[in-house]
């Protein structure tokens, strides 16, 4: 077999229009690969919706992706990301597009460069949708006579290869379909290791050329009208390569740390039944991870939890609170009807209990732990306050209503606390440690019970 | 536990975009993937994740994304792509109250329809739906076998309920399978990239960049992956797209039932509203009701015969789910022509086990 062979097949009918650009394109992607000499399985043809779709049949011996419209180079990245970290590797995927597929999927262009991913864009620029009828593109030139635009378009031309150098791409050319170095340009853009775009500037005969009387002089007339720089317009070759970039992150993240497990006691919890716990505060003041810590305890005990937080949109302002339960046995609905305990440490976890219904479903058994400087009473239940902020300070002041409560009603042996402080980061647990005592010594000490 | 569940089933790659509730699943898959040898990356948007899944599925990886209604919209263009070229890949579909952006903090069921009829023509996409965190892990694995031995895109639908309640699971509890990975294609001059005649239904996989020439195409196509209009054949490879699912509905078919034997009714659930239903069962039986239960955990294709075995004697099906107009119910209706059907259903927060069991005790009193 000849090298020819391998690629476009020699005796092929061109699908393509007389006088269409695509066929040059296909003939000089051949003769690149043919000067690259890359095995032909190491080649991926990603075609795009369109006339350019139908270039896959003409290479019988590359792998070829027939996609969907404007995605050809996403699929195409996916498969490079895949390659990027198999061994062994060295895909090459060729997308071949359209300007209507550019435009359609020019998020995937510049994501693509931005990763400098191994992939090879062939644009072909022929400034209108062929297959469709010759619809305007974001690509067409001014005063460009198309389907949808009879008057001429109006709307400036996108000028994509400065689009995607403002996307970090690493390799962009601009060559004419009839140009004499097209195949040169498409082998040094496939040759290159990272991301490669090459915008094809050529004519459809059935559309472009027809409405507008142009000729391929015209093609030149345009270009230089839009200022557009013709040849290999950036290569840079030192930019790190996607598979490069990750491969160096890869070592950073293996060395990491595992995160430290809560070991199981032996002590048994005082818990008959399921239990359900709000625990409010204010955003950034680590009500959540109060709460979170309070199922580890739970768990080092044997004790089955929920946990489900809630907080505004903007996460770092207003409320912020857990809504838990506890049971012996594993718990199935995890809707709070009504609360056994609440405890609110701050103005914005009151407001926010009384704004979603959980106030109004407490019960005359509810026991509810409230921060001294809260001075509003629910409708039901038990209060108790206690000066958490002011003695805890607002950061502590939910672990420490928590100890309070386990405290006032002890469903957790001691030990579970000390399992749960020690799996914490040494940093954390000095000031985990200071909160639980605080929390217990003010519930001991029943200071300002209402 | 979703995204351990996929890591576990040997998933080595994700793409993901951020989106209320299914961000745990991303954050998971970017924290743990890298460091066991996998791909995690972030895409620009939900159209780019898929895709990106879908091509490293191509080259031969097992992928996961994960999103919410407004994502999956987004998505149903490149799941439909996936179907057609028989691309295993697996997206965590994790709901929230719609329509349009919806309630992002709020759970919801209502995705059912927009995930199972979401292909032109209308194939069935497995839909696996776990109700708590120890099924995310069991379902995940489940979908990434079926995926990749059906060669087909499958959805996990969970919802923020499930997926952003913490919860206790005991390891040791977990029933997982086995591991599936797709049929490799041996190489041989003539490999049919979308042939029939395999004994399982399922052409056999060659990866893109392998020694053996992929041709993949989204396109109606023959066998060989050509494309070609009014083909006998290429309505023979269109219909075996669903009947290779078919083949193995039954083998497919998850479900966690406590029938009763002498009961007339039946209650149906499935993810998060099959906790409150199991709660409302045991309250209604303690109280002297005689009822079977059914929580489906593949809800498509629709388990048929746990359906006839789960209605013998029944004359009242209850179906419970966090959604509008009964959405799994309308489904299930064809199969239920002998029965009074009846729908519990409710938006904006989880169905109560009170709610369930005032609904049936007033249609059985």
């Amino acid at each position: 077999m000849t090298a020819t062979a391998l690629y476009l097949s020699p005796d092929a009918t061109l699908p393509y229009c007389r006088g269409c650009g695509h066929a040059l394109v296909v003939r000089q992607l051949s003769r690149a690969l043919e000067h690259l000499g890359l095995p032909p399985r190491s080649v991926v043809l990603t075609t795009d919706i369109g006339c350019v779709g139908l270039a896959d049949s003409l290479f019988p011996y590359l792998h070829t992706v027939h996609t969907t419209h404007g995605r050809s180079t996403a699929f195409a990245t996916g498969m490079a990301l895949a390659d990027a970290v198999l061994e062994p590797h060295g895909l090459k995927p060729i997308v071949m597009i359209g300007d209507g597929g550019a435009m359609i999927g020019l998020l995937h262009l510049v994501h693509a460069a931005q990763l400098n991913v191994d992939v090879t864009v062939l644009v072909h620029n022929n400034f209108l949708f062929g297959m469709t009828g010759g619809q305007h593109s974001a690509l067409s030139p001014l005063n460009w006579v198309t389907a949808t635009t009879p008057d001429g378009n109006w709307t400036p031309p996108l000028d994509l290869v400065a689009l995607l150098r403002t996307a970090h791409a690493s390799f962009l050319a601009r060559q004419f379909a009839t140009s004499q170095e097209l195949a040169t340009t498409i082998a040094d853009a496939i040759d290159f290791p990272g991301f490669s775009l090459v915008e094809i500037v050529e004519l459809c005969p059935a559309y472009g050329a027809r409405w507008n009387q142009a000729s391929g002089a015209a093609l030149e007339e345009i270009v230089e009208r839009q200022g557009y720089t013709v040849g290999e317009v950036e290569a840079e070759m030192e930019r790190p390569t996607f598979r490069e970039l990750y491969h160096h992150k890869l070592q950073s993240l293996r060395s990491q740390a595992p995160v430290a497990e809560v070991p199981r006691i032996h002590s048994p919890a005082n818990l008959d039944g399921e239990l359900w716990l709000v625990v409010a505060g204010t955003a950034g003041e680590r009500v959540q991870s109060a709460a979170s810590a309070l199922c580890r305890a739970a768990l080092a005990a044997g004790i089955y939890s929920t946990q489900k937080n809630d907080n505004p949109v903007t996460q770092g302002s207003g409320f912020s609170l857990s809504e838990i339960s506890l049971s012996p046995q594993p718990i199935e609905y995890t809707g709070l009807e009504c609360p056994d305990v609440v405890l609110v440490v701050s103005a914005d976890g009151w407001e926010e209990l009384r704004a979603n219904g959980t106030l109004a479903a407490c019960g005359e058994k509810t026991l509810l732990l409230l921060d001294s400087q809260i001075d509003a009473t629910p409708a039901a239940g038990r209060v108790v306050r206690l000066p958490l902020r002011r003695e805890a300070n607002p950061k502590r002041a939910a672990l420490a209503a928590i100890a309070a409560w386990l405290e006032k009603e002890p469903l957790l042996p001691m030990e579970a606390w000390e399992a749960v402080l020690a799996a914490e980061p040494p940093e954390r647990r000095a000031e985990s440690a200071a909160a639980l005592d605080i929390g217990r010594r003010l519930a001991a000490e029943g200071v300002a019970q209402a | 536990m979703l995204a351990e569940g996929a890591l576990a089933a040997g998933c080595r790659f994700f793409a993901g975009y951020p989106i209320t509730p299914a961000s745990e699943v991303y954050e998971v898959m970017m924290r743990e993937l890298p460091a066991r040898g996998g791909l995690a990356l972030s895409a620009p948007d939900e159209i780019s994740s898929l895709c990106y899944c879908v091509g490293a599925s191509l080259r031969g990886l097992k992928a996961l994304t994960a999103t919410s209604g407004p994502g999956w919209a987004l998505m149903i263009e490149t799941v439909q792509y996936a179907l057609m070229t028989e691309t295993p890949v697996v997206v965590a579909l994790v709901q929230r109250l719609g329509p349009s952006t919806g309630g992002a903090t709020q759970g919801a069921q209502g995705d059912v329809w927009l995930a199972e009829f979401s292909t032109s023509g209308g194939y069935t996409l497995p839909v696996f739906s776990p109700s708590n965190a120890a099924e995310c892990f069991e379902l995940a694995v489940h979908a990434f076998n079926w995926s990749e031995r059906l060669r087909t895109p499958v959805v996990l639908l969970s919802d923020k309920e499930v997926g952003m309640t913490s919860e206790v699971v005991d390891d040791a509890a977990l029933q997982v399978p086995a591991l599936a990975n797709r049929k490799g294609a041996t190489p041989h001059a003539d490999y049919t990239p979308y042939a029939l005649d395999e004994p399982d239904g399922v052409p056999a996989f060659a990866a893109v960049g392998g020694e053996i020439k992929v041709t993949a195409t989204g396109s109606a196509h023959d066998q060989r992956g050509r494309l070609r209009k009014n083909s006998p054949e290429v309505i023979e490879v269109l219909l075996h797209l669903e009947r290779k699912i078919a083949a193995h509905a039954e083998e497919m078919a998850l479900v966690r039932a406590d029938l009763d034997p002498e009961a007339r009714c039946l209650l149906i659930s499935y993810g998060v509203t099959a906790r409150a239903a199991r709660q409302a069962v045991g309250k209604l039986r303690s109280e002297g009701s005689r009822i079977s239960f059914l929580q489906i955990q593949s809800l498509f294709p629709i388990p048929q015969r746990w359906l006839e075995r789960a209605t013998r004697g029944v004359e009242f099906v209850f179906v419970a789910e966090e959604n509008l107009t009964g959405q799994y119910r309308a489904a299930l209706a064809p199969f239920l022509s002998r029965q009074q059907v009846y729908g519990i259903n409710k938006i904006g927060s989880l169905i109560s086990p009170k709610e369930i069991a005032r609904k049936m005790q007033g249609v059985m009193a």
